[in-house]
């Protein structure tokens, strides 16, 4: 017995995420379909804004505890992000990713089904611990829209390709996402000397936390200072997130991680 | 052309020959030249006399050393900025190849476990298990916080309202972690061993050493609220709980219902507190009287089987229902919802308070920070005895000044951060005379438009870094 069946609410964003792409795809110069194809989108995001608003209303604590938990919040930033970029910038293409991305997310979810349960563990329990994860999981997600903006740069190179891409696109990404990252970090420094006596105790966690953010401090650099070499600096975007994606989910598979005070992110 | 390279970029005609290595202004050769030196010289003293101690740095030599290292980046800054080095510290190259060579340092921390056991001895030789007190990493630290350094005192003057974001994150890194450096050896952390009824002057570190503290700890009570068991199906021989059903475990509760790896089971009663009485269980209050629950499991043939479940206690036995010769319904071991302490504080000038110490919430008293550490685990919610932890850390403020003017620095980046010109870039070829530096002008192309699928871009208009300003710049 689940406090609450997240199937039918992942089903519906999954479905409406996927028409609304499609919508947009077809619509060309039909107002009507782009209408739809709007409406579709963001009831998606609606959709699961409201699965999570509830779960957090049963559980009696923040849905941000566990990794399908992140997922799931990831899996709604990330189109919201999308969207923005894509009324803001007028890049069609990043919608279709965020959304693609966000399907995928939430389909590991279905397929691992996460025990939500009221369970939270003492340390978790502060002020600092929904603004911490939110901060991250936002900047993660605006961080991964920069990275596909280097894959796509980087097959334009390699390949050949023919498609318009601007370097601008993740600059504007990474500033924002570097903003956040660095928050997180910092909040959860603040946190760190409230829950354990201190700010910064190099856990495995926070080693790849501080990498991932020196990761994208070489790139903003880089690209202050060689702003024509876009090659090199969609290969730094690339690297950058590979190791945000070890602090995210590899950390705990490390041997480093032995002793970690992070493993309850399991 | 889809993508701009700077060779694509350069003139047509201009000559570009290499610059000597060392000869003026320095780029990343030299960069990278002085990251394998830094890293040769810190493996050999690893090797030869062993890593840092990191108690070296107490007060007072870390404020000498904080000083004199700071006032020797503003004496070079001012007096010597003709030095091919100090002028080049300043600069992106040291920048990148000092956080490359940091990143280097801290990606083999990332990889192995930080400590002595578990790993073979030329590792621990290389000083790789005990980085943060190793060579290569105090030389690769000084490089980053020199080079961190020297670019702020290079935008402090002359003062200018457009560098606050600049100003703010650069010095507010270089004083969080100049202070988390120097401050590492005057944090203190003891711990109270309370027992429940008495009261400690002294406290004791991670070494057993006994320290005389300013004030004393008594505990009067440990408190302890649980969450609700789960139920959970498990295997006879190993008592494990079988994975495929660990995401259907539920919470204890009467009437609650579920599917536990194909088998109906639903809770028909539950007390938090119960006692045995004629093979059922009964509600009571008492020392050690642990969780039990009445269950009810159907499988899918529509046979029933009924019986008493517990998790047990330190005082008495867990009790299983054996749904077959495989598995066994059982209750999980209850989790901790909150835990804390209530204790007497004794300060040397004779003054009493009453404080309650909890988890995520501690409690300062005379320059020290107390934190619910553990309990006794054995007893869990009957725990008599308590750890209390006490941290003296004086140099938090400095950190804490670095760390609110990065988080100032991060919402400027992140709202308000607008590019400044790009930093000419004169470090990889020398040019003929008259010709400019290709990287001089911010050519970046914006929008790189050809006939493809997404062709009605090269319609619009190429838009220009100044309209869109909204968080560009090395801020």
């Amino acid at each position: 017995m689940m406090p609450i069946d997240p199937t039918l609410f992942t089903i519906a964003a999954i479905v409406l995420w996927a028409l609304g792409m499609l919508l947009f795809l077809i619509a060309g110069e039909r107002k009507m379909v782009k209408v739809l194809a709007h409406a579709s989108y963001l009831a998606g995001i609606l959709v699961l804004a409201v699965f999570t608003w509830m779960l957090w209303d049963i559980l009696g604590r923040p849905p941000m505890r566990t990794l399908g938990e992140t997922r799931l919040w990831y899996a709604m930033f990330l189109p919201v992000i999308g969207y923005a970029t894509y009324v803001r910038w007028d890049y069609s293409w990043i919608l279709h990713y965020s959304g693609a991305v966000a399907i995928v997310f939430l389909a590991i979810n279905l397929v691992y089904p996460d025990n939500y349960d009221r369970d939270l563990m003492p340390a978790l329990q502060s002020v600092w611990f929904v603004p911490h994860v939110i901060v991250y999981i936002f900047a993660y997600a605006l961080l991964a829209a920069s990275a596909i903006v280097a894959v796509k740069g980087l097959a334009i190179q390699y390949f050949g390709l023919k498609w318009s891409w601007s370097m601008q696109l993740a600059d504007n990404l990474v500033y924002l996402g570097l903003g956040f990252l660095t928050l997180g970090l910092l909040f959860g420094a603040l946190w760190g000397k409230e829950a354990w006596g201190h700010y910064w105790m190099w856990d495995p966690k926070e080693t790849w936390a501080f990498l991932t953010w020196i990761g994208y401090l070489a790139y903003i650099h880089f690209r202050y200072h060689k702003p024509n070499k876009t090659a090199e600096a969609n290969w730094i975007l690339a690297v950058a997130f590979i190791i945000l994606l070890i602090a995210w989910f590899g950390v705990n598979y490390l041997p480093s991680a032995a002793n970690s005070v992070h493993t309850y992110a399991q | 052309m889809s993508l701009n390279t700077s060779a694509n970029n350069r003139a047509p005609g201009a000559i570009t020959r290499k610059k000597p290595v060392w000869a003026s202004p320095w780029g990343y050769a030299e960069g990278w030249l002085i990251c394998l030196a830094l890293l040769i010289t810190g493996t050999a003293l690893q090797l030869t006399i062993g890593g840092l101690n990191a108690n070296a740095l107490s007060w007072p030599v870390n404020i000498i050393t904080g000083s004199i290292f700071t006032a020797v980046l503003i004496f070079s800054w001012y007096f010597l900025r003709r030095l091919p080095m100090v002028n080049w510290l300043a600069r992106v190259p040291a920048a990148i190849t000092s956080i490359a060579l940091l990143t280097f340092l801290v990606l083999i921390m990332g990889f192995t476990l930080q400590e002595d056991a578990g790993n073979p001895a030329w590792v621990q030789q290389l000083g790789l298990s005990n980085m943060t007190s190793s060579w290569p990493f105090l030389f690769g630290m000084m490089f980053f916080m020199a080079s961190l350094g020297m670019a702020t005192l290079k935008r402090l003057t002359p003062m200018k309202g457009r560098n606050i974001g600049f100003f703010l994150n650069h010095a507010g890194l270089y004083i969080a972690i100049l202070g988390g450096l120097l401050g590492a050896a005057d944090l203190k952390r003891v711990f109270f061993d309370l027992t429940e009824g008495e009261v400690m002057w002294g406290a004791v570190d991670r070494d057993g050493l006994y320290y005389e503290m300013p004030l004393a700890v008594e505990l009067e009570r440990f408190n302890m609220e649980e969450f609700n068991p789960k139920v959970a199906i498990i295997y006879n021989e190993t008592g494990r709980i079988v994975p495929e059903s660990i995401s259907q475990m539920f919470e204890m509760g009467k009437g609650h219902r579920g599917n536990l790896y194909g088998w109906d089971v639903e809770i028909l009663e539950f007390h938090k507190m119960s006692g045995r009485i004629d093979g059922r269980f009964e509600p009571v209050i008492d020392y050690g009287a642990p969780p039990a629950a009445l269950v009810r499991v159907t499988d899918s043939g529509g046979q029933q089987l009924e019986g008493w479940i517990t998790s047990g206690s330190f005082m008495y036995p867990h009790q299983l229902l054996h749904v077959d010769h495989e598995l066994a319904i059982a209750m999980t071991i209850p989790q901790a919802s909150h835990y804390s302490s209530d204790v007497v504080i004794y300060t040397p000038d004779g003054q009493v308070r009453q404080a309650r110490v909890e988890v995520n919430k501690p409690v300062s008293v005379n320059g020290w920070k107390l934190y619910q550490f553990s309990y006794d685990d054995r007893f869990g919610k009957w725990s008599s005895s308590s750890t209390i932890e006490a941290i003296r850390d004086p140099w938090l403020p400095v950190v804490y000044t670095g760390i609110f003017m990065l988080i100032a620095g991060s919402l400027y980046l992140m709202t308000l951060g607008k590019a400044p010109e790009t930093e000419p870039d004169d470090t990889p070829a020398l040019h003929e005379a008259g010709m400019p530096s290709p990287d001089k002008k911010n050519n970046t192309p914006l929008y790189v438009a050809a006939p493809g699928p997404d062709a009605e871009r090269a319609l619009k208009p190429v838009r220009k870094p100044q309209q869109e300003p909204e968080f560009e710049g090395v801020v």
